[in-house]
């Protein structure tokens, strides 16, 4: 177009010359007026065209909305991409401007792997009594996916920490399984026999990754007048979405047993996605899965009753467990006080260090405390008796050697007073060896509510 | 100068016409080839603006070479290696990839539409056709296995390699269509085996809960016992704790011991007496004769017989 601006220019500049040099004379009023008419014609078809070339160029602008990216088509092939923004393009047909939205999220559901729902399910009425379900999964009209069987041998993934810990009940029937399971899959592995079908839904959310990639290879349904791209783009990935996704759970759930499915473990729909967005990207697609879940897991209603029995079961074996922890706890804390696990664990440890020994050994509360603090008192006790005796000895000495006999006498005697006024009952006898032997009934007649004040002697024996 | 306008702006226009008649675009999303009286001369896989003779000499053909996918209405059931049957879907994601051969082989390209249509249909016969011989060659186990060492579903040696492998060999080569992904989207069993996997998940279930209860008695009767244990050992460890603080404090007394060895005699003799106090302090009943200090006195008394007092 940039010959035709030149072309116009040249005839702007060329006719009022030309105009006077023609034979004026001869001109009679027809030719006049048709010249006039000519150039009327003329400047409306300069202008006309001046307006259409502003137009055809104007047409080039073009908007990228926010979360869009354009491609640049220039003859057909991708010439540059464009992210937001205002952007001036040769109109057609050079230039072609398609826009893709990358920021759109779209959610896929899959729900081909559940099971056909009855009308209690549609409406969620969990209390009424189930409908009667035939002994078998058509394979049309229900929908399902193989598991494996329990365990054997090694795991395939490397389940999360989580999972290993045994506090949890959810978490304990792993590890319930993997030895039970053993002996018995040994009878059952027989070929084809070995697995389990489960439920699923699922929900997936994926977006445009890369543009280019993926205007150039996935086919998509034109854009018709009144259409927008987003809603063709969204109808036309869900065959292929679905497909990828669908194979996906078909592998992935395989190598997981009905129990890993069931626990809804966040390994599987990352597995999932990892095996999606691997498919995805091995046909340069362009599209990036953002997210997929595990919306539901179920069992099939035909084994409803023993999987039901199977989750009580589970909750009686957490009560049972947890029943008997805080028995342990109680145990614990009545013998030896808060710090039983820790002192348990110090004095196995033979590398521990023996002051921190001491501080458990302090804070040790219960049965062990009473016996320590009764040993201490004792400590104390018979230490200081015996410092009392000693004391007691060498002060009574130097009498004692002026005059034995009568410090002797003094001391026993006063004991002996002692003695008897402490007790309760007193029977003075003459010693019967003149008489041919007689006997003394002493009838005891002790009061029941006097207690004994002291129990154990070996203690107090000062 | 009119003579002159208009010539150029004829020639504007026969440029563009003779443009439009001898440039064809080809986009990104296309494959083209250009026939001569009908037969292909040239294949073109770059997009951009080509040329070409006028039409009745040279025409073009561009084929949509985009992947599509395609899922087989219905489920097949096929068998496996020990003539298990399974009923699966499989879908693939095609493309056309040699656009000389699918014309050659599918024709019909006037109407696009009904071209892929029609490879389609063909397609779907090949993916039958693979799908029967590749499952047929692998048994069940190789499917579901408790042991996932031994699943053979995916991965880059797997069935769904295998069967793409196969299937992609033959139709790039009859149709020039290229598969980019096959994969297994549904994996079922046939409705009567269903019962007998059901029956086997209930004794399953039904040996896992017996498990559970026996499991949680156990660990339950192994925690109880634990605790006892730890407490026991817990407790020995303290009077031994507690006996070696009384042999400390006995240790200590026997530092006075040696003070008394000033007299040991009447260490002896006032020992004796202490204990007597002690064993006698209380709820005591003493039987005593007549012959001991100071009980003798009452003896001496002439007059007076042993009695109460």
């Amino acid at each position: 177009m940039v010959d035709e601006d030149k072309h116009e220019d040249e005839r702007q500049h060329g006719e009022p010359p030309d105009a006077p040099t023609a034979q004026r004379d001869e001109l009679d009023t027809a030719s006049k007026s048709l010249s006039d008419a000519l150039r009327i014609s003329f400047a409306i078809l300069k202008v006309i065209m001046v307006i259409l070339v502003v137009a055809f160029l104007a047409s080039g602008f073009r908007t990228v909305e926010s979360g869009e990216e354009a491609l640049v088509l220039r003859f057909g092939r991708i010439q540059r991409v464009v992210g937001p923004g205002f952007e001036w393009v040769f109109p057609y047909p050079i230039d072609e401007v398609v826009k893709i939205p990358v920021e759109n999220q779209v959610t896929l559901r899959i729900n081909s792997f559940w099971y056909k729902e009855g009308r209690e399910d549609i409406l969620g009425e969990g209390a009424k009594p189930r409908r009667y379900f035939p002994d078998k999964l058509n394979p049309v009209s229900e929908g399902y996916c193989l598991t494996r069987s329990q365990e054997k041998g090694t795991r395939p993934f490397s389940l999360d920490a989580t999972i290993a810990t045994e506090d949890t009940l959810e978490t304990a029937t792993p590890q319930a399984r993997a030895g039970g399971a053993s002996e018995s899959t040994l009878i059952e592995a027989v070929e084809g026999s070995d697995y389990n079908i489960v439920h699923s839904r699922w929900e997936i959310i994926y977006q445009i990754g890369d543009v280019e990639r993926f205007f150039k290879s996935v086919h998509m349904r034109d854009v018709l007048p009144g259409q927008v791209y987003f809603d063709v783009m969204r109808e036309s990935l869900t065959p292929l979405l679905r497909s990828v996704v669908e194979d996906a759970v078909v592998d992935a759930l395989v190598h997981y047993s009905i129990d890993e499915a069931l626990q809804s473990i966040d390994t599987i729909p990352r597995h999932v996605r990892r095996l999606v967005q691997e498919k995805l990207d091995a046909m340069g697609s362009g599209i990036a899965v953002t997210s997929v879940q595990l919306v539901e897991v179920a069992w099939p209603k035909q084994v409803d009753e023993a999987f039901q029995e199977y989750v009580k079961a589970s909750q009686e074996r957490g009560k049972a467990v947890s029943n008997a922890r805080s028995y342990a706890q109680t145990t614990l804390n009545q013998a030896v006080g808060r710090v039983a696990e820790s002192l348990h664990r110090a004095l196995k440890d033979e590398t521990v260090d023996p002051e921190q020994l001491e501080r458990l050994w302090a804070q040790v509360g219960g049965q062990a405390q009473d016996e320590i603090a009764q040993a201490q008192t004792y400590r104390a006790k018979v230490a200081a008796s015996a410092e009392a005796n000693a004391n007691y000895l060498l002060s009574l000495l130097p009498e004692y050697e002026k005059r034995p006999e009568l410090v002797a006498q003094e001391v026993y005697l006063d004991t002996i007073e002692q003695v008897l006024q402490n007790a309760d009952e007193k029977f003075i006898i003459e010693r019967a060896d003149n008489a041919k032997g007689h006997e003394i009934r002493v009838l005891l007649n002790r009061d029941p509510n006097r207690k004994p004040k002291q129990t154990s002697s070996a203690e107090t024996t000062n | 100068m009119k003579n002159i306008a208009i010539p150029i702006l004829i020639a504007v226009i026969f440029v563009v016409l003779a443009t439009y008649l001898v440039a064809f675009q080809v986009r990104e999303t296309e494959l083209a080839f250009v026939t001569r009286f009908g037969k292909p001369v040239r294949s073109i896989s770059e997009p951009g603006l080509k040329f070409k003779w006028p039409a009745p000499i040279e025409r073009v053909q561009t084929f949509d070479s985009r992947m599509r996918v395609l899922e087989p209405a219905q489920l097949s059931e096929t068998t496996t290696k020990g003539a298990i049957p399974i009923i699966v879907n499989t879908y693939v994601v095609w493309r056309i990839a040699e656009p000389l051969k699918f014309y050659n082989s599918i024709g019909a390209v006037d109407d696009a539409e009904r071209a892929i249509k029609e490879a389609e249909r063909k397609l779907s016969s090949q993916i039958n056709d693979t799908q029967n011989r590749i499952i047929g060659k692998h048994t069940f186990a190789e499917f579901v296995n408790s042991d996932p060492q031994k699943i053979k579903l995916d991965g880059p040696d797997g069935i769904q390699a295998e069967m793409l492998a196969d299937l992609d060999a033959r139709v790039q080569d009859q149709y020039g269509i290229k598969i980019e992904t096959l994969g297994i989207k549904q994996l079922k069993i046939s409705e009567d085996v269903t019962q007998s996997v059901f029956e086997r998940m209930q004794a399953e279930r039904k040996r896992l809960t017996d498990d559970t209860i026996t499991r949680g008695d156990a660990e339950a009767a192994r925690i109880r016992a634990d605790a006892d244990r730890v407490r026991k050992s817990l407790l020995a460890e303290a009077q031994a704790r507690a006996k070696a603080i009384r042999g400390r404090g006995d240790a200590e007394a026997a530092k006075y011991y040696k003070m008394l060895e000033a007299n040991p005699e009447l260490a002896i003799f006032l020992r004796n007496l202490e204990a007597l106090v002690t064993m006698l302090k209380d709820r005591a009943t003493l039987v005593i004769p007549t012959d001991v200090e100071p009980f003798k006195l009452l003896r001496e008394m002439p007059s007076l017989r042993a009695g109460e007092q």
